[in-house]
């Protein structure tokens, strides 16, 4: 077969070409603006963590606790049954150590991120969050954890206003 | 009950907010710059002319649609036109209500294949099907090489 040719047929142009209007062009810039509905529970429950709470809706014919809060229930289709408040404490169902940041740059100090399931709430059911205040040799599925929330002031109604999930210390609930 | 409590207050929805930018800078190809190229600095109209299948594109293209071949065969286009199809613009882009209604129409040249989708300079009343027009420039100094250049198709008055 023959060689990859090393000059296209054509006409290159560029940067400046395009940039300095060299050639005849048209530019547009499309007003492609959304609003993304959070829905009806995952509003309720933004809401609530600005009041540093964690909610969850109940399924009455599961008997569980849905968390982060469904309308539905995933098991069953039915509409859930009510709002409750549940605890702030849960165990981690799974992580991972990252040392590559939100941009894919490279850390030292990495991020732990995983999956965590809320007391009372149903079982391996839960929240994407960050992990602190562990060590890569201290954390492990099954930790239990507390979250560590920002103070009332500096809360938006964001996941975030957890800043992350820390373990939990000898005799706290 | 689920439907008994659903929100009706929107100020409780919490929502994302987002623009997507999807900016281009679309380049207007060989036959497109010297379509542009021409109309800036003469105010010429330019198409191309396949002298096989006797057809004249406008906007000019560097192929033929019928036969292939590469058109090097330049030639202004009439000075004169005819609108073939129009429709009256009542909103703009955004979809907010235009105080003008604005007359946008495809214009065709006789013996051209193809043409211009562009405003007409007339109220609407007076617009139909047929109605002779001819373009009206910018002066030379504010051409930018687009199609803009071109302010709108003015009725001849034929």
């Amino acid at each position: 077969m023959g060689q990859t040719p090393q000059k296209w047929p054509g006409v290159e142009l560029s940067n400046d070409d395009l940039v300095n209007k060299k050639v005849t062009q048209t530019r547009y810039h499309p007003k492609a603006k959304y609003s993304w509905s959070a829905g009806e529970a995952i509003s309720r429950f933004l809401n609530e963590l600005k009041e540093g709470r964690l909610i969850g809706r109940e399924c009455k014919h599961c008997k569980k606790i849905l968390f982060p809060p469904r309308m539905f229930c995933e098991q069953c289709f039915k509409p859930t049954s009510k709002w409750v408040y549940i605890k702030d404490t849960g165990t981690i169902q799974t992580y991972s150590i990252s040392y590559l940041d939100k941009d894919a740059k490279r850390i030292t100090e990495p991020i732990y991120v995983g999956v965590v399931s809320i007391d009372g709430a149903a079982e391996k059911m839960g929240i994407m969050h960050y992990f602190g205040e562990v060590t890569k040799d201290t954390i492990h599925i099954g930790m239990k954890v507390k979250a560590k929330w920002k103070p009332p002031l500096e809360r938006t109604g964001s996941i975030l206003d957890i800043e992350y999930f820390r373990p939990l210390r000898e005799g706290e609930q | 009950m689920t439907f008994a409590e659903k929100t009706t207050d929107h100020r409780k929805l919490r929502r994302w907010e987002g623009n997507i930018e999807a900016d281009y800078y679309y380049t207007s190809g060989l036959a497109g710059e010297r379509f542009f190229t021409e109309l800036k600095k003469s105010g010429k109209i330019l198409a191309t002319h396949c002298p096989k299948c006797d057809l004249t594109y406008l906007p000019p293209r560097m192929y033929c649609e019928i036969c292939l071949a590469e058109l090097k065969d330049w030639k202004e286009v009439p000075a004169t036109g005819r609108v073939e199809a129009f429709t009256v613009a009542r909103l703009d882009e955004e979809g907010r209500e235009i105080k003008q209604p604005q007359v946008w129409a495809l214009i065709k040249f006789p013996g051209v294949h193809g043409g211009f989708v562009h405003q007409v300079a007339a109220p609407e009343e007076k617009v139909k099907r047929g109605l002779e027009v001819r373009p009206r420039l910018k002066p030379q100094p504010l051409r930018t090489g687009e199609i803009t250049d071109i302010e709108a198709f003015e009725p001849t008055g034929q």
